[in-house]
């Protein structure tokens, strides 16, 4: 089962139609259908703007903050989708693997890259309000593509290698949306790393090695203010600054040996 | 826990085997209680509970199957038959013996497969295309053919959940039959639709044998066993009890409640 086979022919159409009937059926009879893509963070980033910028009046030394805000939000949303629906891919699709015999990573890519529609649509926004804002085009901007790449690839690892014990143990499911919540407040989002940084340097650190934080301060530098701290700027070690990426790598190889293993039976188990 | 694993092997040569089974063998591992969580696992392990039973499914089963013989699989419910096509389908894996496929497979273990009521037929026959292999390209040039014969043109734009469940069957069936491989496996599909359908049905299996197509029948329709069918297997408790002619075959199923 080399690469080629990996990707032929048929395994990509079966990919394309299942993303194309994700998509749809997400928006499915609702009023304002594909726009909600767009609407959802657009709400929450209001929601988030009003508590954090205006009532708590954080990130004021930050440029062009509502953006950053939007900036972090939209990614974190990516992150959450990504993972989430490529945990459940799996169990929601249980009834196709019971009767047809194809790749089982299909699924999992397939939920997955509804995400990243939705994040695409998102970025779009984010250049947008970034003009309206002031910021202007910079090639840094470029510098998003590996950093978005990177989120993509963390959660593909994570789903894959969650979605196949999920299988078994639905719990996971569970789990990982508690988790996800304790991990939204680990991530510099709503609060600018330096007012970590301003109380201890070591915490601020340590926030920084987790590759989620290093990649959307990472897309924030590239896209919105060289200002933003990031990982390669506040580590000052290079070697240490690798950490982030190595985990990435990691999980993605572990995730995907260990689902490749576990796929076997999905269609029994499921 | 390591679970040894049996071979499917696919190669695609000139020789007339199509399909070659050699001691083929499955057991599922059936949940005692409910074992669907972390809580009941950590538990099991606990009290040295396994938490399943093996169900031994399939006991070694040899079988071949030549190039053009419409081969019938009959058997009670639970004897095995369905699980032995998901095996040779390549959805179960095998937990010991071999298998070696000689072509392109295509198998229908259920119709309309991906079907989903949320989305209209036109969507669902694109979804259901691609789960055969077919592009949308592939599809356009088919999707007049496949509503036709299905008779259901009015309906394309329709919900499937406005479909009746005949209807849902019939165009299922209308796509099923485009699919083109070596060798077909067929579960239980021909008891779909009116009368007039069923002819319809019953003509495709007749065009299937005619132009010498290799096909693998699981079925109950003792019937169609002998209509259709060039040789037969009966299987019984997850073993092979009598192989042979379908008319033979088909009195020995008959048999097993006597």
């Amino acid at each position: 089962m080399g690469i080629p086979k990996v990707l032929n022919r048929k395994n990509r159409i079966l990919l394309k139609e299942l993303t194309k009937t994700d998509f749809k059926l997400r928006y499915q009879g609702s009023v304002l259908g594909y726009l909600w893509a767009l609407l959802r963070p657009l709400l929450m980033f209001a929601i988030l703007y009003v508590v954090f910028a205006k009532l708590l009046r954080i990130g004021g030394d930050i440029p062009h903050y509502s953006v950053y805000l939007l900036c972090g939000t939209s990614m974190w949303s990516f992150f959450t989708e990504c993972t989430s629906q490529g945990i459940q891919a799996i169990v929601n699709r249980g009834d196709l693997l019971r009767k047809v015999s194809f790749p089982k990573y299909i699924v999992v890519v397939s939920a997955t890259l509804t995400a990243v529609i939705n994040m695409l649509i998102n970025l779009a926004v984010i250049i947008i309000f970034a003009l309206i804002n002031g910021v202007e085009f910079n090639l840094s901007w470029f510098l998003a593509i590996p950093a978005i790449l990177e989120l993509y690839l963390l959660s593909l690892g994570l789903a894959f290698f969650l979605g196949a014990i999920n299988v078994k143990y639905r719990d996971i499911t569970s789990i990982w949306d508690v988790l996800t919540q304790a991990l939204f407040y680990a991530v510099p989002i709503i609060y600018p790393i330096s007012m970590v940084a301003s109380t201890s340097a070591l915490a601020a650190k340590v926030i920084l090695l987790n590759p989620i934080s290093q990649a959307i301060q990472d897309i924030r530098f590239g896209l919105i203010t060289h200002e933003t701290i990031t990982t390669w700027n506040y580590l000052g070690n290079p070697f240490l600054s690798l950490i982030p990426i190595t985990l990435v790598l990691i999980i993605l190889i572990i995730g995907a040996i260990s689902f490749r293993r576990k796929s076997k039976f999905f269609a029994e188990e499921v | 826990m390591k679970r040894q694993i049996g071979t499917r092997t696919e190669i695609n040569d000139d020789s007339d085997l199509a399909i070659k089974v050699k001691n083929l063998h499955k057991s599922f591992k059936l949940p005692t209680e409910q074992a669907f969580g972390l809580k009941q696992a950590f538990f099991n392990r606990l009290r040295g509970i396994k938490g399943y039973k093996e169900q031994k499914v399939l006991k070694g089963i040899d079988f071949e199957v030549k190039k053009g013989e419409f081969l019938g699989i009959v058997g009670r419910n639970g004897s095995g038959k369905s699980t032995l096509l998901k095996i040779l389908a390549g959805i179960y894996y095998p937990e010991k013996g071999e298998i070696t496929i000689n072509g392109t497979l295509v198998p229908f273990i259920e119709l309309g497969v991906g079907f989903n009521p949320e989305l209209t037929g036109r969507e669902n026959v694109y979804m259901n295309g691609a789960l055969l292999g077919f592009s949308n390209e592939e599809m356009d040039k088919m999707y007049d053919d496949i509503w036709d014969f299905a008779e259901l043109k009015d309906f394309q734009d329709q919900k499937l959940k406005n479909y009746s469940s005949g209807m849902q069957v019939r165009l299922a069936f209308s796509i099923a039959i485009r699919a083109k491989g070596d060798i077909l496996l067929l579960d239980e599909v021909l008891a779909v639709g009116d009368a007039a359908f069923q002819q319809k049905c019953s003509d495709y299996f007749n065009s299937l044998k005619d132009r010498n197509q290799t096909v693998i029948l699981v079925t109950h329709s003792m019937e169609n066993v002998r209509k259709f069918c060039t040789r037969a297997i009966l299987i019984d408790n997850g073993l092979i009890v009598k192989e042979g002619d379908p008319n033979k075959i088909a009195d020995a199923y008959t048999k097993l409640w006597q």
